[in-house]
C-alpha cells in the first residue's frame, strides 16, 4: 500500500460533534502519530477505523480507490490491525491460542489441534518482537501485563503472515510496559514500518511520539489543529496545538510548606505482598512510590487502604485502629483511586453521578437508609465541576467517556468529602495531557490544603515533578526514602536501579 | 426509531397480546372479573420474580426458589397438621425461606462460589428437605386449617369503586405489598443503591468502600424469604402443600426478569419492568388457557416469546 487517504470524516453524538470534516493522510512506511486531549476525537476515530462506530461522512481511499467501512469484518479486509491499550487476553488460554485467537487453529488430519506447530507458530511470532522471554505453552493468566500486551502484539503479527496487513494501529501500547519492553516494541514498530505498512500511533508520551514518528496529526475538540511532519514541528508546538494554551509549567510547584503534623505512619509492616515498609506522612505532603515494574509500589498503597493485612509491624493512623477494609478506609476519610480504572475503578455501565457518589452514600443518606438523590446529584454536580470533568452530563454512562474523562469520575468520587489522605496508583495512566494538568493540578492543590497524598507512577517526571519524597521499592522490598528535591529522572533511575 | 422499539418494543407486545385477547375473546378476556383472576394467578410468581430481581440486580441468580418456595408450603402444612396454630406454622415456613437464603448467601459470598452452582446445589437439598419434611405426601384437607386457606379466598369488596360483589384477592394484594417494598428498597435507599453498584463491576463496588459481602449474603436473604412468602400463598390458594407444588416458579421468574430487563437503557433489572415480564407471562397463560389451546403448545410459545424479546433487544442494543 501506498497510501491510505481518510477524508471529510464526520460523527456526532446524540447531536453534539466527534469529529468534523477530519483529514488524515496515512503513508506506507510511515509512522504517523495522532494526539489530542481527552474528549478531542482520537477513540471516536479510531472505533470508527475499526468499524465498530460508523461515520456520519467518510471519504476512505487506498491508492486512490474507495473502500467500504461500515463493520469490523471491512476493517479487517482492508488490512487494519488494532492493538488497544486495553487488554484483550484470555487468561485461561495459553500464550500461543491468544496469540492465534481468531485465526483456524493449525490441526492434525484435519481434527485435533496441533499443538505443536501452534506452539511454534505463536514462537515465531514472538521471536519476530524479539521477545524470547514468553513461553508459548503457558497460560497467558500468568504473564504480567507487560507480556500480556506482548503477546497482543504478536497475535497481530502472526495475522499478517497470512494476509499482509497494511495499516496497524497502536492504541497507548506503552501505557503498561517497562522501560525495556517499549524498547522492543518500538523496535517492532520501526520493522513494520520498514516493510512498507502504515502504523497509526496513538501516545500521550511526548519523548516516544518526537522519537518514533515521522509525522504526527493533531485533534482538538473533534478537528485537524495541526498535521506535520514530526521533523519541522516541535514538542512545544504540538503541546500548544492539543491544549489550545502555550506550554507553561507542567507540574505545578509547591507554594506553600509540608506541614508538621504526621497523619499516617507505618513502621516495619509486612504483609503478603511487601515487607519492611516504613513511613511517615506528614499534612500535605506527597510520597511518591517508585520502583521497576511489579516491584510492590501499589502494595504499599493497598495497605493504606485496608485492602492488604499487615502480619507484622504497626500502623498509627489517629487514635483509632488502622481500617482494615476499604469500607473503613473510606469511612476514615482516605479516598482511593486504582491502577485500572476500568476493571477497578468504575461501574462502566452507570451514570457518572452514580460513579461519584458511591463511597459516599451514607453521608447523603436521610432516615438512616434512604437515598438522598438530590443530595447525591448535588454533590456529583460540584465535584464533577471541581475536577474539570467534560461529559454530556451526570446522567451519562461512564463507558462513553474518554480515558481521561473516566479517571477524572474517579477524582470526583474522591473529592465527595475533604480526603483526609489520598491513595493514587497511576493517577494519570492512558490519559491525555491536558487531563493530566487538570489532576496535578487538583492533587497539589489538595495537597496544599494539607492533605497527605501517596501515590505511585511508572513516569519518573511526573514522581519528581510532583512528589516531595520518593520511596524506592525493589522486589516488594522498601530499599529508601530519599528527597525528591533537586534530583532528576536520570538519578531517580540510578537509585532505583543501585539500591 | 429503533431506540424506542428497544425500550418499548417489550411493552408494545405486551399490549398487542391483550389486544389480541381481547378480539379473540370477546366479553370473557378484558372483563374486570378476568382481570381481577389474572391478578390473584400471577401473583406467587409476581413475589418470587420481585424477590429474584434483588440478587440479579447484582447480576446473580437464585435457581433454589422454586424448591424453597415448595419446603416452605410443606413446612408450615406440617406444623399445622401437628396441632400448631397458623401464625407458627407461618412463621416458621418464613424462617425457613429466610436461613435457606442466608446459606445461599453464604456459599455464594463468603465461600466464593458461583450462584449458578451453588443455588442448583440448593435447589436439590431443598427439595430434598421437601421430600423428607412431608413424608413425600401431599398434606391436605383437614389438616390445613380454614383460617389459612381462608386467606387466599378473601379479598377487599370493591363495592366502591362500583364492580359490585368483586373482590381484590388478598394474595393480588400480597404481591402488591411486596413490589412496594422490593421497589422502595432497590430504588429508595442506599442499600438498593448499593446493590446495583456492585452488579456494574463488583471489584470497583468493593475499593470503593461496598460491604460487597455482608450485601450479597443479604440479598439472597430477601430472595429466600420472598420463595417463602409465595410457598405459602399458593398453599393457601390450594388448600394443601407438597413437596414438589413451586418446582415450576423458578424459571418463569428468572424469564420475567429477563424480560423486564429488555425495557431498561443498560440491560439493568428494575422491579418494576419485572412486573411487565410477569404480566405478560400471567397474560399469554391465562389467554390460551382460555383458547382451549394445549398446554405443551402453551409452553412452546411462551418459550419462544421469551427468547424472541429478548434476542430483538440484543439485536437493536448492537446495532445502535
Amino acid at each position: 500500500m501506498n497510501a491510505l487517504s481518510i477524508r471529510n470524516l464526520s460523527k456526532s453524538f446524540a447531536g453534539s460533534p466527534a469529529l468534523s470534516d477530519v483529514a488524515l493522510e496515512l503513508r506506507g512506511g510511515e509512522i504517523h502519530a495522532l494526539m489530542g486531549e481527552n474528549g478531542a476525537g482520537k477513540s471516536t476515530l479510531i472505533r470508527i477505523l475499526a468499524g465498530v462506530e460508523t461515520a456520519d461522512a467518510l471519504v476512505l481511499e487506498k491508492d486512490g480507490r474507495a473502500l467500504p467501512l461500515s463493520n469490523a469484518q471491512n476493517a479487517h479486509d482492508a488490512g487494519f490491525r488494532f492493538i488497544h491499550q486495553e487488554l484483550n487476553i484470555v487468561p485461561q488460554l495459553s500464550a500461543a491460542e491468544n496469540i492465534s485467537l481468531g485465526l483456524p487453529y493449525p490441526r492434525r488430519l484435519g481434527l485435533a489441534v496441533d499443538w505443536k506447530e501452534l506452539n511454534s507458530r505463536a514462537g515465531m511470532a514472538l521471536s519476530r518482537l524479539g521477545v524470547d522471554h514468553i513461553d508459548p505453552a503457558m497460560q497467558a493468566a500468568r504473564f504480567d501485563t507487560g507480556d500480556q500486551m506482548l503477546i497482543k502484539i504478536a497475535s497481530c503479527l502472526v495475522d499478517a503472515e497470512g494476509r499482509t496487513a497494511d495499516l496497524y494501529v497502536f492504541d497507548e501500547p506503552t501505557a503498561a510496559l517497562t522501560g525495556e519492553e517499549s524498547e522492543k516494541l518500538f523496535a517492532v514498530i520501526s520493522g513494520l514500518k520498514d516493510s512498507g505498512a502504515a502504523v497509526l500511533y496513538v501516545s500521550h508520551r511526548m519523548n516516544e511520539v518526537m522519537r518514533l514518528c515521522d509525522r504526527v496529526t493533531v485533534l482538538r475538540d473533534g478537528r485537524n489543529v495541526l498535521s506535520a511532519p514530526i521533523s519541522e514541528t516541535s514538542k512545544e508546538e504540538i503541546i500548544t496545538a492539543m491544549t489550545g494554551r502555550s506550554v507553561a509549567e507542567i507540574y505545578p510547584p509547591r507554594s506553600s510548606d509540608v506541614g508538621e503534623a504526621v497523619v499516617y505512619a507505618a513502621s516495619g509492616v509486612s504483609t503478603d505482598e511487601v515487607s519492611r515498609i516504613e513511613f511517615k506522612l506528614r499534612a500535605g505532603e506527597i510520597l511518591g512510590v517508585a520502583g521497576l515494574a511489579n516491584a510492590g509500589q501499589s502494595g504499599v498503597l493497598r495497605i493504606v487502604m485496608g485492602l492488604a493485612e499487615p502480619g507484622k509491624g504497626r500502623i498509627e493512623f489517629g487514635s483509632e485502629p488502622a481500617p482494615k477494609t476499604p469500607s473503613e478506609a473510606w469511612a476514615r476519610g482516605i479516598a482511593y483511586i486504582p491502577r485500572e480504572r476500568r476493571r477497578e475503578g468504575l461501574m462502566l455501565q452507570m451514570p457518572v453521578c452514580d460513579n461519584a457518589v458511591l463511597p459516599h452514600l451514607d453521608r447523603l443518606r436521610r432516615l438512616l437508609f434512604m437515598a438522598n438523590r438530590r443530595g447525591e446529584r448535588a454533590m456529583a454536580t460540584r465535584t464533577a465541576d471541581d475536577v474539570r470533568l467534560k461529559a454530556a452530563g451526570l446522567s451519562q454512562p461512564v463507558y462513553q467517556l474518554s480515558g481521561g474523562n473516566q479517571q477524572k469520575v474517579l477524582f470526583a468520587r474522591a473529592l465527595g468529602r475533604q480526603p483526609a489522605i489520598l491513595v493514587l496508583d497511576e493517577p494519570t495512566r492512558g490519559v491525555d495531557i491536558g487531563a493530566k494538568y487538570d489532576i496535578y493540578a487538583l492533587v497539589r492543590e489538595l495537597s496544599e490544603a494539607g492533605c497527605p497524598v501517596i501515590m505511585t507512577s511508572t513516569d519518573l517526571s511526573e514522581t519528581l515533578g510532583m512528589c516531595d519524597r520518593v520511596l524506592i521499592m525493589r522486589d516488594g522490598a522498601q530499599q529508601a526514602i530519599i528527597d525528591a528535591a533537586g534530583l532528576t529522572p536520570a538519578d531517580l533511575l540510578s537509585r532505583i536501579y543501585a539500591s | 426509531m429503533l431506540r424506542i422499539l428497544r425500550i418499548y418494543g417489550t411493552l408494545i407486545g405486551f399490549a398487542l397480546i391483550v389486544v389480541l385477547f381481547s378480539v379473540l375473546l370477546p366479553g370473557t378476556f378484558f372483563t374486570s372479573g378476568n382481570l381481577i383472576n389474572i391478578s390473584q394467578q400471577i401473583s406467587m410468581l409476581a413475589v418470587v420474580a420481585f424477590t429474584m430481581t434483588i440478587v440479579m440486580v447484582m447480576n446473580d441468580f437464585d435457581l433454589s426458589v422454586g424448591s424453597m418456595a415448595s419446603l416452605a408450603g410443606v413446612t408450615a402444612a406440617v406444623l399445622f397438621s401437628l396441632g400448631y396454630p397458623v401464625y407458627v406454622g407461618v412463621g416458621a415456613a418464613l424462617l425457613v425461606g429466610l436461613l435457606g437464603g442466608v446459606f445461599n448467601g453464604v456459599l455464594v459470598s463468603l465461600v466464593g462460589i458461583l450462584p449458578f452452582v451453588a443455588t442448583l446445589g440448593t435447589l436439590t437439598m431443598f427439595s430434598g428437605l421437601a421430600f423428607l419434611v412431608s413424608g413425600g405426601r401431599t398434606i391436605f384437607g383437614r389438616d390445613i386449617p380454614s383460617e389459612f386457606s381462608g386467606f387466599a379466598r378473601g379479598g377487599i369488596p370493591l363495592d366502591f369503586i362500583g364492580l359490585d360483589g368483586q373482590k381484590l384477592p388478598f394474595l393480588s394484594l400480597v404481591a402488591l405489598l411486596v413490589l412496594a417494598v422490593v421497589w422502595f428498597v432497590l430504588e429508595q435507599t442506599t442499600y438498593g443503591r448499593r446493590l446495583y453498584a456492585i452488579g456494574g463491576n463488583k471489584e470497583a463496588a468493593r475499593l470503593a468502600g461496598v460491604r460487597v459481602k455482608s450485601l450479597r449474603l443479604s440479598a439472597f436473604a430477601l430472595t429466600g424469604l420472598g420463595a417463602a412468602i409465595a410457598g405459602l400463598m399458593y398453599s393457601s390458594r390450594v388448600a394443601s402443600a407438597n413437596p414438589t407444588q413451586g418446582s415450576g416458579l423458578m424459571l418463569d421468574a428468572i424469564a420475567a426478569v429477563f424480560l423486564g430487563m429488555t425495557m431498561s437503557e443498560e440491560g439493568e433489572p428494575r422491579v418494576l419492568y419485572t412486573l411487565v415480564g410477569v404480566l405478560i407471562l400471567g397474560v399469554l397463560d391465562n389467554g390460551l388457557t382460555q383458547l382451549s389451546v394445549d398446554s405443551y403448545i402453551r409452553e412452546i410459545m411462551v418459550g419462544a416469546i421469551v427468547v424472541s424479546a429478548v434476542a430483538f433487544s440484543s439485536i437493536t442494543k448492537q446495532s445502535r
